[in-house]
């Protein structure tokens, strides 16, 4: 060999790393992982280890919460238009005042969060959900801009600010609480998301020629309030997923006491009724998890508890009926030799 | 013509001797119609024929003949966009995308356009890059071509110009190795006796050099001032794609000479031992022969990517039912009652409740675009990466297929079969240079009724032990003389000893038979040590050499002589350098299988040598010395039952007078323009005949290394071997004895048309009777052993069968009315031999195979024979050996040797199956998935086709979330390693019944699709009903998408590592890298709101869910739910029923991998493993174009040696018994209801 080769060879071997040898022969090192009973067997007891745990602290999060759910659509229509809901609703003379009591179950703590539930109600579906203009909603300028909205984008030839089926169909129901005679201050401020009232409402839009159109479809706006403080429309304006939904009311920053009676003064003015929509008001305290949901704790549990029946049945198989790893017996062609 | 020596007969490399390539002597019961296999495009001749003026520009010009600048790109600048796109839209799936993509610029759309038009231009960029990439190489390479300099003459003068400027009829000058840029007719050379040496290797591969030699009348056109005088007339036939033929007639000064392919130097070969040569261009271009050889040949698909096309069907049905139901729920919800969506007015058709039934049809296309991700677009764009990467870099780089003696690694010469070779049933094995080494050595001879040659063959040998018998002495310790060609151990023919024997006169012409009949070229010194001679087949080159050992040295050859050195003739030691007047060479085709040269002796005597197949000399002896006739038959079967291709020789003796008048019809025959070979092939009748019989040569190939193992692995596997051989019965046997193939314990039919019956029956003459006779024979024959076969199935254990049968019997066996007969018996048998088939018959069993019995066949060969049957099956292997690169050419992969068919197979096949399953059912399940959330949404909108994810979400999820993972599993899973694979030969049968791409494995995807899209879109949306943490807010519609979208991306990409059975630190790299993206992007996405921001937009909604408990909650709860069942399944099918790798994993779960290292290079002792390892790896064959010189670098280029196959034979006996028999067939049959 002479020094030419070699000097080759050496060049070869520098410009090819070690890789590119092992990625072509194909022979990376690799792990391989082997499902044996042992390895699912402890997955699942490590799984149902882990979730039980969780499953019971969201659980016992949900339970702490205080729940006062009240549906008043039938409720608070008076007797003699039970059969005609829909004329009583639309019907602008008749005072839709109606109170009602409420008794707190349990001790609830502040703050108290005031949602309305409404059913039935497509927020999602494509028509609604597109029919917005968020440059309009963030930008004075672009008032104008309408696009999306139809069919409620202009009322009497003039753009309408905020356009568009959201905002029109604002939910209006009010509800005010009073505790033995006093008061109970519902706190509008804070109810929406942060980021929603700083970049998505603008500061200086101001509702303009809002519900003015032949069909009132929900809530007024004041408009000297800039949209990015009309927190209702903030709330409402972040479509729900699911045709049940909560939107947050207000908070009420008191303590209640179990056995107490809130006497709840509704103004209902939704039209619900029309579509066959439920309304409910629901009062609620938080936990750590948030409202009173049981779902994740009990899918924790449940999961943790199939795991670990799981880990049982596999072990109780794996003792009854264990199955030698690498048995050569078990490969096909020893089973049936000759076989096809 | 004299001196036609050097030409090889269409393609059909030059065999003599025990490869016979038909059934019987007739001269033309080989090529039966060629209808039944296609073989390739068959040019139709241009009618008329072109008339070049040389060295005239001007005259030549009103013709218009295309310029030598040639082309292989697919586009141009212009043609590029259009031409490109189109060739991707041909594809469905792109062209599917596109009108979805189109669908979603209209309102009906739930999806900005965005959605579907990213991914599909991603799809579509990658493709184009590829094809410019690719294209631009073509381009270079043809720029580099054509402007290649060559010297041309012009005002007396030799003047370079590029060779896109050359024209028809230009009188050019070719250096010594300098490439022909045109298809030139010889004129001159610097070398006397007007030859020059070509090599073909850029054409056919064969390395040898050819020769060729120009007319007389031109000689002397040499120098450039005499070349200007040269004016020639050359009418020749149209351009066409012919490598092999030309016709065509010079006319030079009134005077018409007749050109043969002798005369024509083709582009693509080279100039060889030849300082300079002078030639007229003829054809140019695209016009030249190698160019109009490079056609598309229409490309295998694998029977994977036709399953896969069924699937994707399937999901289109999926989608479409989908739909259905959508699009009447949406019918069905519409209402005016739902004041809020503001339906009271005027409304657009899609939501107008009076119109229910429009509402739904536009739901439909809303839905179809919502759903396309269905569809996995990027599936094929990643399957073809996989597999280009498959080809690339693992098999052509593999060591354990790395063939160090003659440096050739595997070629995949195709990247669309990998997974093919994972799924084959049937090989298909040619045996010559394919089972044996094709180093073809003298070994034995009979000679007048003698047998010389003490030697035992391997075959023996292993017969002798089957038996239990020793064979003691190794004979190659003792006394043999040994060199390459010859392996010979008989004193009494050594030096001189012959003129001792009974008939040294007939040893002499046996000598000089050998030494004079062939078409043998010596290069190197001339001394019997140093000489190398260069003939086309392996089996001249021993003979010669035998020749040269038996003190007959051919040494020189001039156009017209022969020189032998000769010794011991006069007496013993006496040496005279004799020289043979060379008249007529008749040569070998796979027709006449046989090969004669006419010579005349210094003193005046004329002799005809003649050798071929002993069949077709039989056929043409004299009727005297019945004797030896007799004698040297039994010779040739017992050489032919040791395993050895045997030859038989004969001479005549001329009279002038017969020679002289024989010598006119030749010549004449020879310058016809129309069907010359024809008429060749029908003079050399006249002539060959009553010859005498001077002995038989018996010539030994051994078996390739490790065959008999490699065929013992393939058997285990599962996998049939039959072996389609041109040689006799007995030697057929013999082989498939020797190499495992068939064994002792193995029930044999044998169906031979070698009985007295058949041949009494042959001697009446009767083409009619013979046919039906013979058919009627089969017919009993393969009644009789189905019958037993049968039987034996009821038995226990199931003995194995073999099924040997021959050319003869198969060729009726083949008859449309016995072949599901045939068929039938022969998928009974674990081996089957076929012999004395011809190439077009190896085809026939192919197709009957493949079409007949629906299962994947594999057909490996090396030589021109091969090349039908090659193309025939399913996968093509071609060995890259000695006999030329036509197989290689024709198939799809190429190897070295037979034993690397193991590695082929059970190692890159079967993994290369596993792989594409596992990222076809993988594609499958991510897209369903992701598909099926957005389904159980639509439910809850009213049907309205809202959509549930951000429209780039759903655009980037095939694209980037999920992309690369799926890819790195593609190449980097394996099961077992590489040499469990082979240890298991067994665990290949897994692939043979599919069992990893069956429906049932797809329901089992399917159904936990179902199940984890259930889970996704159920607990993300339950989860989320209520606050999320002491702030009370609730969520919107886009926080819980995004929820769920984070879980699917999650989950899909761990479920694929769960799916691994390696994992290396890239699937962690890419599943992290995958989930990581997702995070990156969302933040990023999330965080910014620009001006341009569409509506409904996500701003801020990660960081929003990233502040509550709820996703953290979800994110563990999940993944792991969707997960559970499909770890649960994995768990219980592993436990319960196992596939036979997961039992051997099991069996070697603590071996570590094996670092196989071939101890390749002596080199590789002096350094450590690893370095070992990229040395080898570096000296493997680099993937340089071997083709500059000549634009031959086009994909399509893969089969032009079958064209050759599928020129049209001329009506042959076969055909006429054909046709009789199928009359007789038809009256037979007609009394029947």
């Amino acid at each position: 060999m002479n020094s030419g080769t070699v000097a080759g060879l050496w060049l070869r071997l520098l410009l090819l790393p070690l890789l590119h040898s092992r990625f072509t022969q194909q022979e990376l090192p690799a792990c391989k992982p082997i499902l044996t009973p042992q390895w699912v067997i402890s997955a699942f007891a490590v799984v149902s280890i882990i979730f039980v745990p969780i499953g019971v602290a969201s659980l016992l999060a949900s339970r702490d919460v205080v729940e006062i759910v009240y549906r008043y659509d039938s409720d608070c229509v008076p007797a003699s238009w039970a059969s005609d809901k829909l004329a009583y609703i639309q019907n602008p003379n008749i005072s839709k005042t109606c109170t009602r009591t409420l008794t707190v179950p349990k001790r609830m703590k502040s703050p108290i969060y005031v949602y309305y539930q409404l059913d039935n109600f497509y927020q999602n579906h494509r028509r609604y959900v597109k029919s917005r203009n968020d440059w309009q909603l963030r930008d004075a300028s672009k008032a104008n801009d309408t696009s999306g909205c139809d069919p409620e984008d202009a009322a009497g030839g003039n753009p309408i600010v905020p356009c568009g089926l959201i905002a029109w169909s604002l939910f209006n129901d009010t509800y005010r609480f009073t505790v033995s005679n006093s008061n109970l201050p519902v706190n509008k401020k804070g109810i929406s998301w942060k980021s929603d009232r700083d970049h998505k409402f603008g500061k200086d839009v101001y509702p303009r020629n809002f519900q003015n159109g032949t069909v009132i479809g929900g809530a007024k706006l004041n408009s000297s309030i800039p949209l990015s403080e009309q927190e209702d429309l903030i709330v409402w304006m972040r479509t729900a997923a699911l045709p049940t939904f909560r939107k947050l009311y207000g908070k009420i920053e008191v303590d209640l006491q179990a056995n107490q009676t809130i006497t709840v003064t509704i103004e209902n003015y939704y039209n619900t009724y029309e579509f066959g929509g439920k309304k409910k008001l629901v009062l609620s305290t938080a936990s750590w998890l948030g409202g009173k949901n049981d779902f994740l704790g009990l899918a924790y549990l449940i999961v943790g508890g199939l795991c670990f029946f799981l880990a049982a049945v596999f072990t109780i198989i794996y003792l009854v009926k264990p199955r030698k790893l690498g048995d050569p017996t078990y490969l096909s062609w020893n089973r049936n030799p000759g076989g096809h | 013509m004299r001196g036609a020596w050097g030409r090889r007969a269409r393609g059909q490399t030059v065999r003599l001797g025990g490869e016979r390539d038909g059934s019987s002597g007739r001269g033309g019961l080989t090529q039966a119609p060629s209808q039944t296999v296609r073989l390739g495009r068959v040019q139709p001749q241009a009618p008329g024929h072109r008339t070049i003026y040389c060295n005239d520009r001007d005259a030549n010009l009103p013709v218009k003949f295309k310029g030598n600048s040639i082309s292989t790109t697919k586009y141009n600048l212009l043609t590029f966009l259009p031409k490109g796109l189109f060739e991707q839209f041909r594809r469905v799936a792109n062209l599917y995308f596109l009108m979805i993509s189109i669908l979603s610029t209209t309102p009906i759309s739930p999806v900005h356009p965005i959605t579907n038009v990213v991914p599909l231009s991603l799809v579509l960029l990658v493709s184009l890059v590829k094809e410019a990439f690719e294209d631009w190489k073509r381009m270079l390479n043809d720029r580099v071509i054509n402007s290649t300099s060559v010297e041309v003459l012009q005002d007396d003068r030799w003047e370079s110009i590029p060779w896109k400027k050359l024209q028809v009829g230009d009188v050019v000058r070719i250096k010594q190795d300098t490439f022909f840029p045109a298809d030139l007719l010889f004129l001159a050379s610097s070398n006397p006796d007007g030859v020059c040496y070509t090599e073909t290797a850029n054409l056919d591969g064969e390395t040898n050099l050819k020769i060729r030699k120009a007319l007389e009348r031109t000689w002397d056109y040499l120098l450039p001032e005499k070349a200007a005088e040269f004016k020639g007339e050359i009418e020749c036939e149209q351009p066409n794609n012919s490598l092999y033929t030309f016709t065509g007639n010079l006319i030079i000064q009134k005077q018409t000479l007749p050109l043969s392919p002798n005369q024509i130097l083709l582009r693509g070969c080279s100039l060889r031992n030849t300082e300079y040569i002078v030639g007229a261009v003829i054809f140019t271009g695209h016009e030249t022969k190698v160019m109009m050889n490079s056609m598309n040949v229409p490309s295998k698909r694998s029977t994977l990517e036709r399953k896969l096309d069924k699937l994707i069907l399937a999901l289109f049905g999926a989608l479409f039912c989908m739909c259905l139901i959508g699009a009447i729920g949406s019918g069905v919800f519409i209402d005016r009652k739902y004041f809020y969506l503001g339906l009271k007015g005027k409304v657009e058709q899609q939501f107008n409740p009076g119109n229910k039934f429009v509402v739904a049809i536009l739901t439909m296309f809303t839905l179809i675009t919502l759903y396309s991700t269905i569809i996995p677009i990027s599936l094929y764009v990643s399957i073809e990466m996989i597999k280009f990467i498959q080809s690339t870099q693992f098999i052509n780089k593999d060591l354990h297929m790395y063939h160090a003696e003659s440096n050739t690694a595997a070629l995949s010469r195709t990247s669309n079969l990998n997974e093919e070779l994972g799924q084959v049933e049937y090989i298909f094995s040619d045996k010559t240079g394919t089972l044996t080494r094709n180093l073809m050595e003298f070994f034995k001879c009979s000679i007048g009724g003698v047998t010389y040659g003490n030697g035992i063959t391997e075959i023996e040998k292993g017969r002798a032990q089957r038996n239990g018998l020793k064979i003691n002495g190794d004979p190659s310790s003792t006394g043999p003389v040994h060199e390459k060609g010859f392996n010979f151990d008989d004193p009494r023919l050594m030096r001189g000893a012959w003129r001792n024997e009974n008939n040294p006169d007939i040893c002499k012409e046996f000598f000089r038979c050998l030494a004079i009949c062939h078409t043998v070229l010596p290069e190197g010194d001339e001394s019997p040590e140093k000489i190398t001679y260069q003939a086309a087949s392996p089996d001249e080159a021993a003979l010669v050499t035998a020749a040269k050992n038996f003190g007959f040295f051919f040494y020189r050859r001039t156009p017209t002589l022969i020189k032998v050195r000769e010794s011991h003739v006069e007496r013993m030691g006496k040496i005279d350098d004799i020289s043979y007047e060379i008249l007529n060479v008749l040569e070998f085709n796979s027709t006449r299988k046989r090969q004669s040269v006419v010579c005349r002796y210094p003193n005046g005597r004329l002799v005809l040598y003649c050798k071929g197949a002993d069949t077709v000399i039989y056929e043409r002896l004299g009727d005297s010395n019945t004797d030896i006739k007799k004698v040297t038959r039994e010779h040739l079967e017992l050489f032919g039952s040791s395993g050895l291709r045997t030859l038989c020789l004969a001479y005549r003796e001329l009279s002038p007078e017969l020679y002289e008048n024989w010598n006119e019809k030749f010549i004449q025959a020879k310058s016809s323009l129309r069907d010359r070979e024809k008429k060749l092939d029908e003079i050399a009748e006249l002539i060959e005949k009553d010859l005498i019989l001077i002995g038989c040569t018996a010539i030994e190939d051994k078996l390739q290394e490790g065959v008999p193992t490699c065929i013992e692995t393939l058997a285990r596997a599962g996998i049939k071997i039959w072996v389609l051989t041109g040689d006799k019965l007995e030697t057929a046997i013999n082989i498939a004895y020797a190499c495992n193939l068939i064994n002792n314990h193995m029930k044999q039919f044998i169906i031979s048309s070698e009985t007295d019956e058949i041949r009494e029956v042959e001697d009446r003459g009767d083409q009619v009777e013979i046919a039906r006779y013979i058919r009627e024979f089969v017919k009993q024959q393969l009644n009789k052993c189905l019958e037993e076969a049968e039987n034996f199935m009821n038995t226990v254990p199931i003995p194995k069968t073999a099924l040997i049968i021959d050319g003869k019997c198969l060729m009726y066996a083949l008859d449309p009315s016995l072949r599901g007969k045939l068929l039938k018996l022969s998928l009974n048998c674990d081996a089957v031999v076929c012999c004395r088939v011809s190439p077009l018959q190896k085809a026939q069993v192919t197709s009957l195979v493949k079409k007949g019995a629906k299962k994947i066949t594999l057909s490996i060969g090396d030589g021109a024979n091969d090349v039908s049957m090659i193309q025939a099956a399913h996968v093509g292997v071609g060995i890259s050996g000695l006999e030329g690169m036509q197989a290689v050419m024709a198939s799809d992969f190429a190897i070295a040797q037979f034993r690397f068919l193991t590695d082929l197979l059970l190692v890159h096949g079967r993994w290369s199956y596993l792989r594409l399953c596992k990222v076809v059912t993988y594609f499958f399940y991510k897209n369903l998935t992701f598909t099926l959330t957005q389904f159980w949404f639509t439910f809850q909108t009213g049907f309205s086709g809202q959509r549930f994810y951000d429209d780039w979400f759903q655009s980037l999820y095939n694209v980037i979330f999920t992309a690369l993972p799926v890819i790195f599993v593609g190449l980097f899973d394996k099961d077992v390693s590489a040499s469990l694979s082979k240890k298991y030969p067994e665990l290949y049968k897994e692939g043979m019944r599919n069992m990893f791409f069956k429906w049932r494995v797809v329901a089992v995807w399917a159904f936990f699709s179902v199940y984890q899209s259930l889970i996704f879109y159920y607990f993300t949306t339950s989860a989320s009903r209520r606050g999320h943490n002491l702030s009370g807010k609730i969520f919107g519609l886009w926080d819980i998408s995004t929820m769920a979208f984070t879980c699917v991306v999650v989950t899909v990409n761990l479920r694929l590592l769960l799916a691994c059975n390696s994992i290396t630190k890239w699937h962690y790299f890419s599943v992290g890298g995958s989930i990581l993206a997702w995070f990156l992007f969302i933040f990023l996405y999330s965080g910014i709101m620009t001006s341009w921001d569409r509506q409904e937009n996500i701003f801020f909604v990660i960081y929003v869910l990233m502040s509550t408990f709820y996703f953290y909650l979800t994110f563990l709860l999940v993944p792991v739910v969707a997960l559970l069942g499909d770890f649960a399944y994995l768990g219980l099918q592993r436990w319960f029923s196992p596939y036979d790798y997961q039992i051997v994993q099991e069996m070697h779960r603590h071996e570590p991998e094996p670092t196989t290292r071939p101890e390749l290079l002596e080199i590789g002792n002096l350094l450590t493993p690893d370095e070992a390892r990229s040395y080898a790896i570096s000296q493997l064959p680099r993937e340089t174009s071997k083709h500059t010189g000549f634009a031959f670098d086009s994909p399509g280029y893969e089969s032009f040696f079958a064209l050759q196959q599928g020129v049209i034979a001329p009506q042959k006996a076969w055909d006429v018994v054909r046709r009789a028999s199928m009359r007789s067939h038809a009256k037979t049959n007609k009394p029947k209801p």
